[in-house]
């Protein structure tokens, strides 16, 4: 229980750390967002007008450092991100609009990649020599091809060619966004080539590393035991896959922190609405408030994602429960 | 299956066991006397021309509830044997010949007495012997259980494999009660394997090797990775056990001093052969052999007054370049010019029931035989207290 909390708190520190940082940056860079979008609109600017686009803002640029840091601060609690200059609206309205289409796609790509992966690995680790080896090569091959250029050819084989995936987009144009099983039948339907590109391309990663985890357990006593108990296979199996998961699950917590802003080559080339979609827009356009909330967004995925995988890790392996004398 | 074969606290006297406690009049005159058979047993790593024989052409017989000691250096081969015996040697292990049969009481029906040969057993088969008839103990305890499982999930796993009619409490009680047969509380069951220390971990092992009430246990080393305090008491507990409960124990180990406390018989290996075979304290006493006596040589005896610890002159023997002769030759402080030529056998020695492979003792040798491998054993004048004599 100590530890659980000494945890939370080293947690809520970096959070703390992340938001900061995430203030300052755009402060310590030379240029300021409101001139720079002026210096863009054509024509003669009056005071007044400058005066309005500043409010709108986020308020005067006059106050002090530590004034605008605290308003920060305040602002941020009350779930306030401040407004897209490009976009105009607010960026908290936007942010919870692209988040759950990238956290679906990717994380349900992850989970798929990391599941089929595991599995795949667990078995080749076992039957180490089999003919299943020759399944390695032909995912590390998959790996290597640099993920643009495999997902534009998928795209172009399998969804314009073939047609046996819609082309581009999230859902169809004819559907009405809502909680309907339509709809969503229809955005699982557009998700299926996007997924299956990116689980190609990660499940090497994987596959190998559970392999190689396996195949070391296999040599363990425990195992030896296991086999000496008179166990059926399957749970032999078990005992020394139970044991080479623990790295993978450290892996997945990683990749889990990725999510979001790991999306950006995939919702390019599926022009899906997500979140790398956006950074991409927002960075092009200069749009620092749009930026400076996806940056945000992103600091505090790979946190949460880092406590999940702290607690599940304290929960699969013993071992890690002991705490370190202090 | 009877409700009684859980109830160990109602086995029969000393030094008899499930032999008598199952068997009825009839049974035991079809029953084998011996409960392994091993006969003529090779086993080899690699194949091919790579190939180096970890095992050469080995004969046991082990009698039921008897304590078989195997000793050797690292390298002699004693785990490897043991490990293909009960078919758990891993690739590039190969078994390359002889037999192994395994006579045990089914527990489908314990009036059949079953003999199964291990080498040609299918998968099948072996699960069903394993640990209910054969069980094993490791000298690493920290790493023959499992680390992510709690001790008391052991327990369950193989009273649920291989006693699938036991509900969950009785699986619980009856890890309890192992646990307080080696001396354990059963808070211990709640514990990880990394939170115990390594004699309790040891302790654990030999419970769990007795769970399912087998006919043979071994013991790969059981002791060597404790401290000597703990080594003793785990050694008398054993002999405690084995005394209550009657099963066979192979007890693997290259401390001689030990194992003269523990077993009734004992084979010395080297090179993977057997090079000295018998009873325990006339080896220990009276070695033939002078590979026995480099091992004596090599430990402080438990007992009895110190004396000067020798070691074996050289290394052991590299098993893909042996010599053509004796393979001890190289290392011998007796050794002849036979020696260097002629591989001697393992054959018995007159008018006594061991067998020693060395040309000293060939009723054809010239030499005399040297006097510290023709000792006899006097136990009025220089008697080992062993636990066996103990009440």
């Amino acid at each position: 229980m100590r530890m659980i909390i000494r945890r939370l708190s080293l947690y809520a520190l970096t959070a703390w750390v992340a938001i900061t940082v995430n203030f300052l940056l755009p402060r310590l860079m030379p240029g300021n967002p409101v001139q720079t979008m002026i210096g863009k609109l054509t024509g003669q600017v009056t005071a007044a007008e400058m005066n309005a686009i500043q409010l709108s803002f986020g308020g005067s640029f006059k106050q002090g450092l530590f004034a605008q840091y605290f308003t920060y601060l305040t602002q941020l609690f009350h779930g306030n991100f401040g407004s897209s200059i490009t976009l105009g609206a607010p960026v908290g309205a936007i942010l919870r609009e692209s988040v759950p289409w990238t956290v679906g796609l990717i994380g349900v790509s992850t989970i798929v990649s990391f599941a089929v992966g595991t599995f795949a690995g667990a078995l080749l680790g076992w039957t180490r020599g089999s003919r299943l080896d020759s399944l390695i090569p032909t995912a590390t091959f998959f790996q290597a091809i640099p993920y643009f250029f495999l997902g534009t050819v998928m795209l172009l084989v399998f969804a314009s060619n073939l047609h046996w995936f819609p082309v581009l987009g999230a859902y169809s144009q004819n559907a009405t966004p809502g909680w309907n099983w339509n709809f969503v039948g229809n955005v699982i339907r557009y998700g299926e080539l996007p997924v299956i590109s990116i689980v190609l391309s990660s499940i090497a990663g994987w596959m190998l590393g559970m392999r190689n985890m396996m195949i070391t357990m296999v040599g363990e006593d425990f195992v030896l035991m296991a086999v000496a108990k008179g166990l059926p296979r399957r749970k032999v199996i078990m005992h020394a896959a139970r044991n080479a998961i623990l790295p993978s699950i450290a892996n997945l917590s990683l990749a889990i922190g990725l999510v979001v802003s790991g999306a950006l080559l995939v919702e390019l080339v599926f022009n899906y609405p997500g979140v790398g979609d956006l950074l991409l827009q927002a960075v092009l356009n200069e749009d620092y408030p749009l930026i400076q909330g996806i940056f945000l967004v992103i600091t505090l995925t790979v946190l949460c994602a880092n406590l999940i995988a702290d607690v599940v890790y304290l929960a699969l392996d013993p071992r890690t429960r002991t705490e370190a004398a202090v | 299956m009877s409700a009684d074969t859980f109830d160990i606290q109602a086995v029969s006297p000393m030094r008899e066991g499930p032999a008598e406690r199952k068997g009825n009049a009839v049974a035991n005159v079809e029953r084998s006397e011996f409960v392994l058979e091993v006969n003529n047993f090779s086993v080899d790593y690699g194949v091919g021309e790579n190939m180096v024989r970890a095992v050469n052409d080995v004969t046991l017989h082990l009698r039921r509830s008897k304590v078989l000691g195997v000793a050797g250096e690292s390298g002699s081969g004693k785990s490897t044997l043991v490990y293909a015996m009960t078919r758990l040697l891993r690739a590039p292990g190969v078994i390359s010949g002889g037999s192994v049969t395994l006579n045990f009481t089914s527990r489908d029906d314990e009036k059949e007495f079953t003999t199964l040969n291990l080498v040609t057993a299918s998968e099948k088969e072996l699960r069903k012997i394993r640990w209910s008839h054969v069980s094993i103990v490791l000298q690493s305890a920290l790493s023959a259980l499992n680390p992510v499982l709690r001790v008391g999930r052991e327990f369950d796993e193989v009273l649920k494999t291989h006693r699938p009619d036991m509900s969950k409490a009785q699986r619980r009680a009856r890890a309890v009660e192992l646990l307080t047969m080696v001396g354990l509380n059963d808070d211990r069951l709640a514990r990880y394997p990394h939170e115990l220390s390594g004699g309790q971990r040891q302790r654990i092992m030999i419970a769990l090797a007795l769970a399912l009430d087998p006919d043979l246990v071994i013991m790969d080393e059981p002791t060597t990775a404790l401290d000597v305090v703990t080594q003793r008491e785990i050694i008398s507990e054993l002999h405690d056990l084995r005394s209550r409960f009657g099963f066979a124990l192979i007890f693997i180990t290259h401390d001689l001093s030990l194992l003269v406390e523990l077993a009734d018989e004992i084979v010395v290996m080297y090179a993977g052969e057997i090079v000295e075979r018998a009873g325990a304290s006339e080896l220990y006493e009276a070695p033939r052999h002078p590979y026995t006596l480099g091992l004596l040589n090599s430990f402080p005896p438990l007992h009895g007054p110190r004396r000067e610890l020798s070691g074996i002159p050289g290394s052991p023997p590299d098993l893909s370049d042996l010599p053509a002769g004796c393979n001890f030759y190289p290392r011998c402080p007796f050794a002849m010019s036979r020696c260097e030529n002629e591989a001697p056998a393992l054959t018995a020695i007159e008018n006594s029931d061991r067998s020693v492979a060395c040309w000293l003792h060939s009723s054809d040798s010239s030499v005399p035989v040297p006097v510290e491998l023709s000792r006899t054993v006097n136990p009025a004048r220089n008697p080992v207290t062993t636990l066996k004599e103990r009440p």
